[in-house]
């Protein structure tokens, strides 16, 4: 969806961030980097939770007198219900900090866009992989700590197979909870499969964790950042053919997410003011 | 600000910036042989890692890479590269000089953390003191100024640390702007995690609360 040009407001991206590599928070500034270059808005700004700038250092980066703050996480939880809120201070929609108005908008994972985005990287990673005979997975932790993540990735399940794609299998799948990410072949009926991570950024769980689930590694590689070869695909592995992208996050057109998430809000919160 | 050093009006450039160590190769021929960017998108992955590939996590890192140039054309890219050298610096900075600025004492961090990092706030003062000694400032490789406290009532003790300036090249104050420390650092706040899990493991260690003591003798 377009969006209108906000030549006098910000737009915060809030992220986890690490303190033990830069993949983390990477993908972020990529986002920032590119919506900043359309020009939409007066600033573009990034701020962390385990990164600089902190959530609350970055009040001190903005000018503007209205904020859009968009978490960079895959679904509504811990982070986006309790962390961003009691940091940055906001106590609803909108909330005015010391003359500043601030929108929280809904987390980038949330929003039915990312269905698009899903279908664009199993097609890159497998173009010629013929979806009649093809399952695509869509995995992620899962933890009993959050069913908000597991939740995200069926829900983006059910929207795949409704879509029209012409997959023969969509299926989600987990680290740490039934359905196993591990078992992908047994669960998977067609000679083709495409695995897309549902995180953020590629680090310790998409790029390293889960290739050693699927069988593509023996044991955890270093980070993104740090590995020269490219993960070739497709992966000839337990009598299949399967195909594994990059976490989804890193999509470029995430950018565009974020941008809808704005777009949302406006339509959710403000219509109702004008 | 930082390790960083502003030069206008060279070769008519709005700004050219530097690592301060680099900054007279800048009128040397070919530009002291600098490896030259121009605007501010290169800024991050410069202060992203050190010069022999370590990621600095902590912008205030006193380890910035040399050997390169950026030439900006306008104000607001130079606010955009600084904003990517050091996350929030002028901002904050610029807020400290109006008396805006909203500092967090050491024990509002703590009590904030969640998950594994609750702990952190069981370490006692004397090993927050210790550990400021121990990580922070010039002789530990951090350019800030800390500003914060160990709480409201419980200044810093007395330190190279607690009294540096924020300013690491050899500058006077009114010709630098410091880098300041409005909150502990998440490295900090780690490494107050883990001393507070040896002074809980430890019933003797001398910083070990009386009451986190007396809760340990009962487990």
């Amino acid at each position: 969806m377009p969006i209108a040009p906000k030549p006098h407001s910000a737009l915060l991206i809030v992220g986890h961030g690490s303190t033990g590599n830069p993949d983390s928070s990477a993908p972020c500034f990529e986002h920032a980097d590119a919506i900043r270059r359309r020009g939409l808005f007066a600033e573009v700004h990034c701020c962390f939770w385990k990164e600089e700038p902190s959530l609350r250092e970055a009040f001190y980066m903005i000018d503007s007198g209205e904020v859009y703050v968009v978490p960079d996480f895959i679904s509504e939880g811990y982070f986006t219900q309790d962390v961003i809120p009691r940091e940055l201070q906001l106590t609803g929609p909108s909330t005015i900090i010391r003359g500043k108005t601030f929108h929280y908008c809904l987390p980038v994972g949330s929003h039915p866009s990312m269905t698009r985005l899903i279908l664009r990287r199993a097609r890159e990673v497998a173009p010629d992989a013929d979806p009649a005979q093809t399952t695509l997975i869509i995995t992620g932790h899962g933890t009993h700590l959050n069913r908000n993540s597991a939740q995200a990735i069926r829900d983006q399940v059910s929207r795949i197979a409704a879509s029209g794609a012409g997959y023969a299998a969509v299926l989600d799948a987990y680290m740490e909870e039934p359905p196993f990410i591990a078992g992908w072949d047994l669960m998977a009926p067609t000679p083709q499969v495409i695995v897309v991570p549902f995180f953020i950024a590629d680090g310790l769980h998409s790029y390293q964790d889960i290739p050693v689930l699927l069988g593509i590694e023996k044991e955890p590689g270093a980070a993104a950042s740090q590995r020269d070869i490219f993960r070739h695909n497709p992966h000839h592995l337990r009598d299949k053919l399967l195909y594994y992208s990059s976490a989804i996050g890193t999509e470029r057109l995430l950018a565009d997410v974020i941008l809808d998430q704005v777009a949302d809000f406006d339509r959710m919160h403000k219509s109702a003011l004008t | 600000m930082g390790e960083l050093e502003f030069q206008t009006n060279v070769s008519n450039h709005f700004c050219i910036v530097t690592h301060w160590q680099d900054a007279g190769r800048v009128n040397e021929p070919g530009f002291g042989g600098l490896e030259r960017h121009d605007g501010p998108s290169a800024a991050r992955d410069l202060a992203c890692r050190t010069e022999d590939g370590q990621y600095r996590f902590n912008k205030g890192q006193t380890n910035l890479q040399r050997g390169w140039m950026m030439v900006l054309e306008s104000g607001e890219d130079l606010r955009q590269a600084l904003d990517q050298f050091y996350p929030a610096g002028v901002g904050v900075f610029l807020a400290h000089r109006n008396d805006t600025l909203e500092v967090e004492n050491l024990r509002d961090k703590l009590q904030r953390q969640s998950g594994m990092y609750r702990l952190a706030d069981k370490i006692s003062d004397a090993g927050a003191q210790q550990l400021i000694r121990k990580i922070c400032g010039p002789n530990h490789a951090c350019a800030r100024r800390i500003l914060w406290q160990i709480d409201a009532h419980t200044p810093l003790d007395d330190s190279e640390a607690s009294r540096f300036s924020g300013i690491p090249a050899p500058l006077a104050e009114n010709e630098a702007i410091p880098l300041l420390c409005r909150e502990a650092c998440n490295f900090f706040v780690e490494e107050c995690r883990k001393a507070a899990q040896e002074e809980m493991l430890d019933l003797n260690h001398p910083n070990t609360r009386a009451s986190d003591r007396a809760g340990l003798r009962g487990l």
